[in-house]
């Protein structure tokens, strides 16, 4: 094998890929089904409550809410702009502290607080906001709460439906990336007759093959990676994340690869896709169901990768406590390549006599 | 002599059941053309895949510039340049990105792909996509691709198929440039008149065995009749005399008639290649 060429073909298979629609498909999938998951479930539309306020007078509560986690804080000169603000829901609540609002307080003047609601803002937004008005006013005063609120949960503790769906949306980059745009890379090759035009040259099938599994492995990468910024799941050990998504993206494209070799065209490729999809798919399942028996996931091979980011990734652990899922993938990934072997030659051989 | 270019010693090939190729022997030399001439099916791209690697003989051995092809070595890949019977470029790279990726694997750092694209008239259309050229500029760039190595050996399987009288003269050309530059040729085609006008020996190949290989000329004159046609006017018609040259008299009658005030054209009646192969097969090229 030769690293040069493996790089030359690889280089060509990255300039062409813009130029290939499953390609393009592959890095739009991942983006679009987030914002269509996230739109559902999660929260990336459900931004902090916002609030506005013109502060006449240098007030305690503005000072708290810069201070608050939770709440965007706008802060302006203008009543009249505070209001139409808050009429176009550019805001959720406006709040209008004339001078002198806190001393009034103090005094137990009962001074009149404007607090304008936007009747397009979220139920949830406008409960928090106002709950958190009527508190800071009331902590001005210098008052308790007349009430004690125990809060008690009910329901088993677990993560919301948002987050466990980030392992579908990861899925669906590294199958589309790494085992869609592999296999149907090198199936193009192959119908086009491309791939024995390079097989007349210096190149070997070695080094072709091998820059299939880079092309499909460095966009998986790139592509999970960026699901996982997107769904806000990229966590604090990046290099860590890096490294168990590398190892799914390498699993992941050397499927791709094998699928590719195996198949003749395209309709053979779309069909073992199609065909074995519920087999790569079924360990998402439960993450989305975590009551599931988990020890079933373990029987399909893309739980090996799909833990591992999980854990480290979603769950912010440490790539300790996966090492045994990173080894098993890693395996198969190897034990893989003399099963390509074995067909690609196979397969040349069933090329050149079609041909 | 030097030694061969393409040294092919009885190899065979079988697809399952059918013989495709039979104890095939034969060699090129540098600066040769040898011409396949057979019917489709005939075994020609077989023995062209696997004297290229891309698929191994059952028996017998060849060499490609002095290795065997078994050996699956880049260093004769790096010397040969193929032309496909099928046009399998990229169809969404330019004219230009194709030459220059085969460039690349051939190990070519300067390569001038575009004089490449000038050789074969198609310099104009370089940056376009192969998608939108037609069925004569994709056989021309199928040629270019094969000369991008400026390859030792070239294998041409059936490279002017298909096209016009005028693309088909084009890419004649450049092949006896290549063989003039140095290259061993071997071509594959049904059209006896490519064959005839190429090469410089042509081997008739039939159902997976070579039946005659040697010059054209040799064979028109082993296998044809050795006759002249001459054509004299007759009142206010034509007629036509048929005089065998091996016959005894044939040339006094010759010159009798070359001297007639009614001569008007005498042809000689050589074979053509066609005539021959059927002769040696009992059947056309074209089928």
């Amino acid at each position: 094998m030769s690293p040069k060429l493996t790089w030359k073909v690889l280089r060509k298979d990255l300039a062409l890929g813009p130029r290939s629609p499953i390609f393009l498909w592959a890095i739009v999938l991942p983006f679009a089904l987030t914002l269509i998951l996230q739109f559902t479930f999660g929260s990336l539309f459900n931004p902090e409550p916002r609030l506005g306020i013109v502060d006449g007078g240098d007030s305690e509560i503005t000072a708290q809410v810069e201070d608050m986690k939770g709440i965007s804080l706008t802060l302006l000169d203008d009543a009249e702009e505070l209001k139409s603000n808050v009429e176009a829901n550019d805001l959720d609540a406006g709040l209008i502290l004339p001078a002198g609002f806190d001393q009034a307080v103090k005094d137990g003047e009962r001074p009149e607080l404007q607090f304008y609601i936007s009747g397009e803002s979220y139920a949830s937004n406008r409960i928090i906001l106002s709950v958190t008005a009527i508190d800071l006013v009331r902590g001005l005063e210098g008052s308790k709460a007349p009430v004690t609120v125990d809060v008690v949960s009910y329901g088993t503790a677990g993560l919301p439906i948002s987050v466990r769906l980030t392992p579908v949306i990861v899925f669906y980059a590294l199958v589309m990336a790494g085992i869609f745009v592999t296999g149907s890379n090198l199936v193009e090759e192959k119908e086009q007759g491309t791939f024995m035009a390079m097989l007349v040259t210096p190149a070997r099938i070695g080094d072709i093959l091998a820059a299939k599994w880079m092309l499909g492995t460095l966009l998986a990468s790139v592509l999970a990676a960026a699901t996982l910024v997107l769904n806000q799941a990229l966590g604090s050990n990046w290099l860590q994340v890096f490294v168990v998504v590398a190892v799914a993206a390498g699993l992941s494209s050397m499927i791709g690869l094998l699928m590719g070799t195996f198949a003749k065209d395209s309709t053979i490729m779309f069909g073992l896709v199609k065909g074995l999809g519920i087999f790569l798919f079924a360990p998402t399942l439960f993450y989305i169901f975590p009551q599931w028996p988990q020890w079933i996931a373990k029987l399909f091979p893309l739980y090996w990768i799909l833990e591992p980011i999980w854990r480290v990734s979603i769950l912010g652990g440490s790539i300790s406590e996966v090492w045994v899922e990173l080894v098993v993938a890693v395996g198969i990934t190897v034990a893989l390549v003399p099963v390509i072997g074995l067909v690609a030659r196979r397969v040349q051989a069933q090329m050149a006599s079609a041909g | 002599m030097t030694a061969p270019a393409i040294q092919v010693e009885s190899i065979s090939f079988n697809y399952g059941d059918i013989q495709a190729v039979k104890n095939v022997t034969f060699d090129v030399q540098p600066g040769e053309i040898l011409g396949f001439l057979g019917p489709n099916g005939a075994g020609k791209s077989t023995t062209i895949k696997m004297l290229t690697g891309q698929m191994a003989p059952k028996s017998g051995v060849a060499r490609i510039l002095g290795k065997d092809i078994t050996a699956d070595d880049p260093e004769i890949q790096a010397q040969i340049g193929v032309c496909f019977e099928e046009k399998n470029l990229y169809l969404n790279m330019s004219g230009l990105e194709n030459l220059d990726f085969f460039a690349s694997l051939f190990g070519i750092k300067d390569a001038d792909s575009m004089e490449v694209l000038r050789r074969v008239g198609l310099a104009d259309r370089a940056k376009d996509r192969v998608h939108s050229y037609s069925k004569g500029m994709r056989q021309r760039m199928m040629i270019s691709r094969a000369f991008i190595n400026k390859p030792t050996v070239l294998f041409l399987d059936e490279p002017t198929d298909g096209l016009d009288p005028v693309t088909s003269a084009a890419i004649r050309k450049t092949i006896k440039e290549e063989a003039e530059r140095g290259a061993a040729v071997l071509l594959t085609t049904h059209d006896m008149f490519e064959a005839d006008e190429l090469s410089d020996r042509v081997a008739f190949i039939n159902e997976g065995e070579i039946v005659a290989l040697d010059t054209a000329e040799n064979l028109k004159l082993k296998y044809g009749k050795r006759s002249v046609k001459v054509r004299l006017r007759d009142g206010d018609g034509v007629r036509e005399e048929h005089i065998e040259l091996e016959g005894d008299g044939s040339s006094a009658r010759l010159a009798e008639l070359a001297a007639s005030p009614d001569l008007m054209t005498i042809h000689t009646e050589e074979a053509t290649l066609e005539a021959i192969f059927i002769e040696l097969t009992g059947r056309g090229l074209e089928g």
